[in-house]
């Protein structure tokens, strides 16, 4: 056990046995209520256990029953802030909030959590007054908004699309497509983004908010229903404007600006998304090991075989580093707003990436079962199909590296190694968080980089246990050598024309952060009530993982680790809890 | 090559008369495969198309009356139909699987008989798995008792390709004793059964090859003559272990087919798509990620070109050879589509008529099954380790057959016919391909020395054996347990496997250059200075260890970027042969 000094950033909780407390540790035996809504995952007749949700998934419907639960649930408040009396106060819970959902349904995660959550936070960060009212009662009445960004001609390069919002007097007069946008026809409200100028650069698009129902009959066309592998109860839709009027009242937020609200509301979604999709693989792993534990071949369990055991426990890490990092940049919107335009795509990055190669190893335990849309292990495939574009949606893995690539050099020279560490209540998962400030949130490259400061921090307290020390010292290397090549950087590798190499520091920046999120997750949670979560076996076998990722061949002292994780692993799963960083029961 | 490659003579014939698949008017179009997907429908037209132009003809070999002769030019007939359709090629081809173990365990006259039939038209599947035991073909539950000189069996086989619809069925099955020993096979013919002998059992729902007849039959006491057993009693699961060693080389088709279909999308795409001003393929990042995949295909082309000549001239080896393959193929190359599918963003993912049938979606979810049948990615990597100490022990005595080496590496050689005799359960002489690696990198790195090859590949060559090296002196020190096969020994064999692959690539090249740089044209620029060979190279290197730090080092894939685009333009395959297709009708992207 390593032992670090005592924690002084932060005064300790009144009676002294605990740090401040937002009650997250304080109840995790009784589940969350959402996760009691949606009733048991394995009950056929329950319309929103998994037969449910595939036979949903099968006809291309979203499973009615979620709908009016989440409705019951009130969701909707989730996505407006408290001043407009919603619940939406701190990003990290509100990925807690969503996290039950993806565990059942990435349809109805993406369907009823990332839409609305894309095509209000614009709203609530650059809209006048009347139009938050609105879009908040919207939302707290269970309705929807449709975030319509994007057209195929253009994708995620949204500064190419020619979606054109032209001033006419009192009037827009609308031009162009948006594509592949969900829950575009039966919104109550859609938010669009379109060029208010032909002037070239970044200040000639504007966002529109438009009323769904007060569309004009005339120059609106709606194009068919679009149709995607995974997530098929979606009600993807398009629509064509052909000098289609509508107020110039509908402008939300000022002219021209509608890139900076994008830039600060994307840092949001970005880093809340992947944390809560990090739901899916807690069903992913879970439906795996069911099997493992059940399935005998050769004489005895799946779960017996070395092999498989490995590959169960390496997702249980993944998932534990996915949480770490995602939480973590949920977090830092509140703590470091001004680093958060980095961190947030990082993050939507990583993390799915993570998951995707997780899911692909677990699938080979699970073995032609990955492959049966039916039977007990039929949600695995679903949940396949689904990942990618949960992944996706909203900034593809590019898009999000070509954000992170240019930031890197002047960080590299300015902060890493030398900069002050974050503090301790970014990775607090229980500390109290300022209320979430849009405004503040930085839109330019960012003058520090605290997360990963944070890593040689932490790393120069750990000395006695030696694998973690021999890891440490491992991505320490990792860092100033990376630190060195970011310095580097020709200024041709800061655009979209940047070299492969680039886009291979961007992806070890990335490994680095999550490295320096499990450590400080580590760090400053030893109030955890689970010993597993303060104890270093964890943080030693996930950062492991990282380093191998990052192309480094074991340290010694690794053995017994992966036993202990897997060990947890099914401790857990058979006390029916997440197996994420709260660990709290869910049924 | 002015003249055809003989392995791709029946290839490229049947391909010309299936016609363009962008063409509706034909049977095996893109319209039709993505309609019998979307609505989980078996291809019957084109199973019937297939058939007529005489596919069947190429599942029996010669010497039984078909025209098999040999096994690389059977992986170039499946690598076209699974160009266009993995369910067609999966629904069809099953009969050769379903045959196979009579060529490999059958007399004359069984084969004979089951020749004629499947010329004819006959469907044969091939009845291992159990629901309860999987992989595990020795905890098999079904029974034949023999019963007055023949047998009775009863029992469920499930998840059997073309179970309900095929007219044979080849079933293992218990016929006394432990062991190994206790199984037997049977050709079973269900059409003299009486309707309540047998009960099929539903097809089940897929996550990809959707059409597909993947369902189950369950025997009731039927009756079998003694003549439907393949082999002596106790022989069943040396056969189909035997058989199987070759079905795991030619999957590799598969896996190559669906290779072609999507890297010949994101040719198209990248080419027409412009971002930031100019073609996506002009991006240095997505030209990379397109040139990585276009190098993962080729490596894959290169191990299947040499395990399948192989079949014929290093048949002792199979037991190895077939494993390493049937585990890297699939794995690469679903590994290369999943970093297609992120070059296509959202266009990988639609299905219907957004964008090009949703082909690229469905190469996806089809090609997954590629790597969980016919021995899933584990049960091979498990071959692999089951065979550690005949791989090590040869390596150190550096035991080469080398005549049966220069025939698999090299196009032009004559291929000896394929002698069942010489198959063999396990590679005693372990895999010549890896244990003649150190002279053909000398032979490399002094071809090298004399400027007749960059040093960049010779550098290559010699980090391949350097890390062969290293991989064989860890089997060397790896103890076999009898319980337990820890994690560590998965990865040594996925090392191993890799190690394979280059050293596939590195006998390929040195063989088969010469002849394929005299011919010109854009797959010779694909040979010249080793090109293809490097690119390989450098995609093993970054399989055995990946995660490295950018070296600096990777400019052969900006040398293969342009050729590889270069071969598309020209209307061929990307591919170590020229392989032409007709492209002469660009397709137009629906909806824009």
């Amino acid at each position: 056990m390593t032992t670090a000094p005592a924690d002084t950033r932060t005064a300790p909780a009144a009676d002294g046995t605990a740090g401040p407390d937002r009650g997250l540790f304080a109840d995790l035996d009784t589940p969350v209520p959402l996760e009691r809504l949606f009733g048991d995952p394995h009950d056929p007749q329950n319309p929103l256990g998994f037969a449910g949700i595939v036979a949903a998934d099968e006809r291309g419907d979203l499973p009615f029953a979620g709908e009016r639960l989440l409705d019951a649930f009130g969701l909707g408040a989730e996505f407006v802030p408290t001043r407009l009396g919603g619940r939406l106060a701190e990003a990290d819970r509100l990925a807690r909030v969503l996290r039950p959902l993806f565990r059942r349904d990435a349809a109805l995660g993406l369907g009823h959590g990332a839409s609305n959550l894309v095509g209000s936070v614009n709203v609530w960060s650059a809209g006048s007054a009347a139009q938050q009212r609105r879009v908040a009662d919207i939302l707290l009445r269970n309705g929807r908004i449709a975030a319509a960004y994007t057209d195929m001609a253009t994708g995620n390069d949204v500064a190419r699309s020619a979606f054109q919002a032209r001033i006419d007097g009192r009037q827009l007069r609308l031009t162009g497509r948006k594509e592949i946008i969900n829950n575009l026809a039966r919104a109550e409200a859609i938010t669009v983004l379109a060029r208010t100028s032909d002037e070239p650069g970044s200040r000639s698009h504007s966002m529109v908010l438009l009323d769904r129902a007060e569309l004009p009959r005339e120059g609106v066309h709606f194009l068919p229903r679009y149709r995607t592998v995974g997530v098929r109860g979606l009600y993807l839709g398009g629509v064509e404007f052909r000098d289609c009027a509508v107020p110039l009242e509908t402008v939300a937020g000022r002219l021209g600006e509608a890139f900076e609200t994008i830039l600060r509301a994307f840092q949001v979604t970005r880093s809340t998304l992947p944390a809560a999709a990090v739901g899916t693989l807690d069903t992913q792993l879970r439906t795996v090991l069911d099997f493992a534990l059940e399935r005998r071949l050769y004489g005895r369990t799946v779960a017996e075989l070395p092999h498989a055991r490995s590959v169960l426990a390496g997702a249980f890490l993944d998932l534990l580093v996915c949480d770490s990092l995602a939480t973590t940049a949920c977090r830092a919107l509140h703590l470091l707003p001004q680093q958060t335009n980095l961190y947030s795509a990082a993050v939507k990055y990583l993390v799915p990436l993570l998951m995707r190669d997780s899911v692909d190893e677990l699938a080979t335990v699970l073995g032609a079962r990955s492959f049966l849309r039916e039977g007990p292990h039929a949600i695995f495939q679903k949940h396949l199909r689904d990942l990618p574009i949960a992944s996706l949606v909203h900034a593809g893995g590019t898009v999000c590296q070509a954000t992170v690539i240019p930031q890197l050099p002047r960080l590299a020279r300015r902060s890493w190694l030398n900069g002050p560490g974050a503090p301790a209540e970014l990775f607090r998962l229980d500390a109290p968080l300022p209320e979430l400030d849009m405004a503040r949130l930085g839109i330019s490259s960012p003058r520090e980089d605290s997360l990963l400061a944070t890593l040689p921090e932490i790393a120069a307290e750990v000395s006695e246990d030696r694998p973690l020390r021999a890891l440490c010292d491992l991505l320490l290397a990792e860092l100033a050598e990376l630190k060195r090549r970011c310095a580097e950087l020709a200024p041709r590798d800061r655009t979209p024309l940047a070299s492969p190499a680039s886009f291979a520091y961007a992806e070890r920046y990335a490994l680095l952060l999550a490295a320096a999120s499990c450590l400080g997750v580590w760090r400053y949670n030893r109030h955890h009530p689970s010993a597993f979560v303060t104890d270093t076996r964890w943080l030693t076998a996930a950062l492991a993982r990282l380093t191998a990722r990052l192309g480094h061949p074991p340290v010694a002292g690794l053995d017994g680790l992966e036993a202990d994780v897997f060990a947890e692993l099914v401790e857990r799963h058979g006390a029916r809890r997440d197996f994420d960083l709260v660990g709290r029961r869910f049924g | 090559m002015s003249t055809v490659h003989p392995s791709l003579r029946a290839a490229r014939a049947l391909d010309r008369e299936l016609g363009d698949p962008r063409d509706d008017g034909r049977i095996f179009s893109h319209r039709r495969i993505a309609d019998l997907d979307e609505h989980e429908r078996f291809p019957l037209e084109i199973v019937r198309e297939l058939d007529l132009l005489g596919l069947p003809d190429h599942y029996v070999p010669v010497a039984h009356g078909g025209s098999l002769a040999r096994y690389d030019s059977a992986v170039q007939l499946m690598r076209t139909i699974a160009r266009r359709d993995l369910t067609s090629a999966i629904a069809h081809g099953k009969t050769f699987l379903g045959a196979v173990s009579v060529w490999t365990g059958g007399t004359a006259e069984q084969a004979a008989r089951l020749g004629a039939d499947v010329r004819d038209g006959a469907v044969v599947s091939w009845g291992l798995t159990e629901r309860e035991h999987g992989s595990d073909l020795m905890a098999g539950d079904v029974t034949a008792e023999p019963v007055g000189g023949g047998y009775r069996l009863t029992g469920e086989k499930w998840l059997i390709n073309n179970a309900n619809r095929g007219h044979l069925v080849c079933v293992l099955a218990r016929t006394g004793g432990e062991g190994p020993r206790a199984l037997s096979l049977f050709l079973v013919d269900k059409r003299p059964l009486a309707p309540g002998e047998f009960t099929l059992l539903p097809g089940t729902r897929l996550h990809g090859i959707r059409g597909a007849d993947i369902s189950g039959i369950a025997f009731h006491d039927a009756p079998l003559p003694a003549a439907a057993r393949i082999g002596a009693e106790g022989e069943g699961l040396e056969t189909v272990l035997k058989s199987l060693q070759l079905t795991r080389t030619l999957c590799s088709s598969l896996s190559l087919g669906a290779g072609d279909h999507a890297l010949g999308m994101v040719l198209d795409y990248t080419h027409r798509r412009t971002m930031y001003d100019r073609p996506l393929f002009d991006l240095p990042q997505s030209r990379r990620t397109v040139a990585e995949a276009a190098a993962d295909l080729l490596l894959a082309e290169a191990v299947s070109l040499l395990a399948s000549r192989g079949i014929h001239a290093l048949t002792g080896e199979l037991a190895v050879a077939s494993a390493a393959t049937k585990y890297l193929v699939p794995t690469v190359v679903q590994g290369a589509l999943t970093r297609l599918g992120g070059v296509m963003g959202a266009r990988s993912l639609v299905v219907g008529d957004t964008y090009e049938h949703g082909r690229f979606q469905k190469v996806q979810r089809d090609h997954r099954i590629v790597g969980i049948f016919d021995g899933s990615t584990l049960v091979n990597l498990h071959a692999l380790i089951n065979q550690f100490p005949f791989l090590e022990r040869a390596h150190r005595r550096g035991r080469v057959d080398a005549a049966g080496l220069a025939a698999a590496a090299d196009l032009g050689a004559e291929l000896p016919d394929f002698d069942r005799a010489q198959l063999s359960l396990l590679a005693r002489a372990g895999c010549s391909p890896v244990q003649a690696l150190p002279e053909a990198v000398r032979e490399l790195v002094e071809l090298a020395a004399k400027g007749e090859l960059p040093a960049s590949l010779a550098r290559r060559a010699e980090a391949l054996l350097a890390a062969t090296e290293d991989v064989l002196a860890r089997i060397a020190r790896y103890r076999p347990t009898a319980v337990e096969v820890p994690r560590e020994a998965f990865t040594l064999a996925e090392d191993y496997a890799r190690c394979f692959a280059g050293a596939a690539a590195v006998h390929l090249w040195l063989r088969s250059s010469a002849a394929a740089l005299a011919d010109g044209g854009p797959t010779a620029q694909l040979w010249r200075d080793g090109l293809w060979l490097e690119a390989a190279l450098a995609r093993v290197a970054a399989l055995i260890r990946p995660g490295a730090l950018p070296a600096g080092d990777d400019e052969v894939f900006e040398r293969l970027a342009p050729v590889v685009a270069a071969q598309h333009r020209a209307g061929l395959l990307v591919s170590l042969l020229p392989y032409s297709v007709d492209r002469s009708r660009a397709p137009e992207e629906a909806g824009r």
